[in-house]
């Protein structure tokens, strides 16, 4: 039986690794559509994101040190990048907490961690382009975009970039609520700072996760370009991020994952 | 699918249903020692010692029942056995296939059934003929056939438990580590599952089974008591004695799950 089992893809063999993953993906993403609030929000926070930001900074006041130009099309923005930043944060969050315990049967079973961690991180991925697109899509309605591949290249920088943060999140603080509301101040707070609405010079901004995305959906939007030294900083933020995510996933999801 | 495996058992030497400590185990620890406390010095928390210096030994074809009081550390002992958990010390020698049943089933709510078994089987390294094989041999043993297509999280608790020890079983393991695996069976399931257990341990199948019911003592070849930390065999000795036995087992309702 296990000579068998290996030809049909078995434990060591990259065909086996490749099932696997496959299968793992697969069940991800239908445990993700088959949660009825995750579909909400795929739709309602676009609108809700977009929107309501524009109609809020078209209401601000004028205050000599903030950009006044453009504001309503810069609210939209910023509601845009809000809304994948922290959709796939979320999402990030509770690929890794939501099924600790099974997860860790699954790798008694056959599963390596690493096989895990990429068919999760897949999955994030996956959730980030689909949340990337609907949230483009919201803001061309009413905004005009003058580049959009650009513009959604930024977004799913941004939103890859969260995605990690959210299963780092997952990994040390491992709790649903306490996570949540991690995610809901950092993105927040990352957003603001990074949009360019206040015109600051602080060198700490430029290591906020949302710096180089916003830099680039600006561009994109307004201008139709793409600053080389931003994109290069943006992929590069996205590979530390990457690596110091894998790292930490792989050594504080195991022995916990089973609640004694 | 068991027939197989008990000819390989005879050719390895193992024992067979007698069990007893003449073969090679096939599952072996020995020093375990685990604590639980707080990783930082957080006030109004506590450490407490759940094995001290545990050995236990498995052999083929024999079925061992662990028993002890509640928080004795049973669960968290099997979890050190089939790898889901570190031990602070000691070791584990597995060097054969283990199927492990927890004592809450470790599924994911969102998938049916069948897409559970295409998982987990995808995880053992079934192909998919072997896995929708085992799959049905198992919902048709168990009862739970109706239920394939139905999600885990829509499932009662009773068919939720018949698929989580499906799960431990599906891979033919050569040794079963079962954590209170009857947990709401009905009483035609709980039959189903002891007369399962004589057909593996005649096969050659190593079973341990953490258990309360001491109306269950005369089905395990060796009864193994976690006590402070270590354990001790109990064969043999008036269970009526040993604390940590549910006496419910014994008149009230003939040791029914």
């Amino acid at each position: 039986m296990a000579d068998a089992r290996e030809a049909h893809g078995g434990v060591g063999t990259a065909a086996g690794r490749g099932r696997r993953l496959r299968a793992g993906v697969s069940s991800h993403v239908r445990a993700f559509v088959r949660t009825p609030i995750n579909v909400v929000l795929l739709i309602a926070l676009p609108i809700a994101m977009v929107e309501g930001y524009g109609a809020a900074m078209e209401a601000f006041p004028s205050l000599p040190f903030i950009d006044t130009a453009q504001m309503v099309e810069m609210g939209r923005l910023n509601g845009a990048m809000y809304t994948v930043a922290f959709f796939a944060g979320v999402l990030g969050l509770f690929q890794v907490i939501s099924a600790l315990q099974a997860d860790e049967r699954l790798r008694i079973c056959g599963y390596s961690r690493v096989e895990l961690f990429v068919s999760r991180l897949v999955t994030v991925v996956i959730g980030s382009l689909v949340i990337t697109g609907v949230s483009l899509a919201v803001l061309w309605w009413s905004t005009p975009v003058a580049a959009p591949i650009a513009a959604f290249g930024a977004l799913a920088l941004a939103a890859f970039i969260y995605g990690l943060i959210g299963m780092l999140i997952g990994a040390v603080l491992p709790r649903a609520l306490e996570g949540s509301l991690v995610l809901v101040f950092l993105v927040d707070a990352d957003d603001f700072f990074s949009s360019g609405i206040l015109d600051l010079n602080a060198a700490i901004l430029n290591v906020f996760p949302l710096h180089f995305p916003h830099q680039l959906f600006r561009d994109a939007v307004f201008d139709g370009t793409v600053a080389t030294a931003d994109a290069v900083g943006g992929v590069a933020y996205l590979l530390v991020a990457l690596a110091v995510v894998s790292v930490l996933y792989v050594r504080l999801t195991g022995d916990g994952g089973v609640a004694a | 699918m068991f027939v197989d495996r008990a000819d390989t058992a005879e050719s390895d030497g193992r024992t067979g249903s007698d069990g007893g400590t003449g073969g090679t185990p096939v599952l072996r620890a020995s020093g375990l020692a685990k604590t639980y406390g707080p990783q930082l010095p957080i006030p109004f928390t506590r450490t407490v010692e759940v094995l001290d210096r545990a050995d236990v030994e498995i052999y083929p074809g024999e079925i061992v029942g662990i028993v002890g009081e509640n928080g004795s550390g049973k669960s968290t002992l099997m979890k050190i056995l089939v790898g889901a958990l570190e031990a602070d010390a000691g070791s584990v020698s597995r060097e054969t296939t283990i199927g492990w049943c927890p004592q809450e089933p470790h599924l994911y709510d969102r998938l049916t059934v069948r897409e559970t078994f295409r998982l987990f089987g995808t995880a053992y390294g079934m192909d998919d003929d072997e896995i929708e094989r085992v799959r049905d041999e198992y919902a048709d043993r168990l009862g739970f056939e109706r239920f394939l297509d139905y999600r885990v999280d829509h499932l009662s608790g009773g068919n939720r438990q018949k698929v989580n020890l499906s799960i431990a079983l599906m891979h033919d393991p050569d040794v079963l580590m079962l954590d209170e695996p009857y947990t709401g069976f009905d009483w035609e399931t709980y039959l189903a599952f002891w007369e399962l257990t004589e057909e593996l341990t005649e096969a050659g199948t190593a079973i341990a089974i953490i258990s309360h019911f001491v109306s269950e003592r005369d089905r395990f070849d060796r009864i193994l008591e976690l006590a402070d930390g270590t354990l001790s065999d109990v064969t043999g000795q008036d269970p009526t004695e040993r604390a940590g036995n549910d006496p419910r087992g014994v008149g009230a309702n003939g040791g029914r799950p």
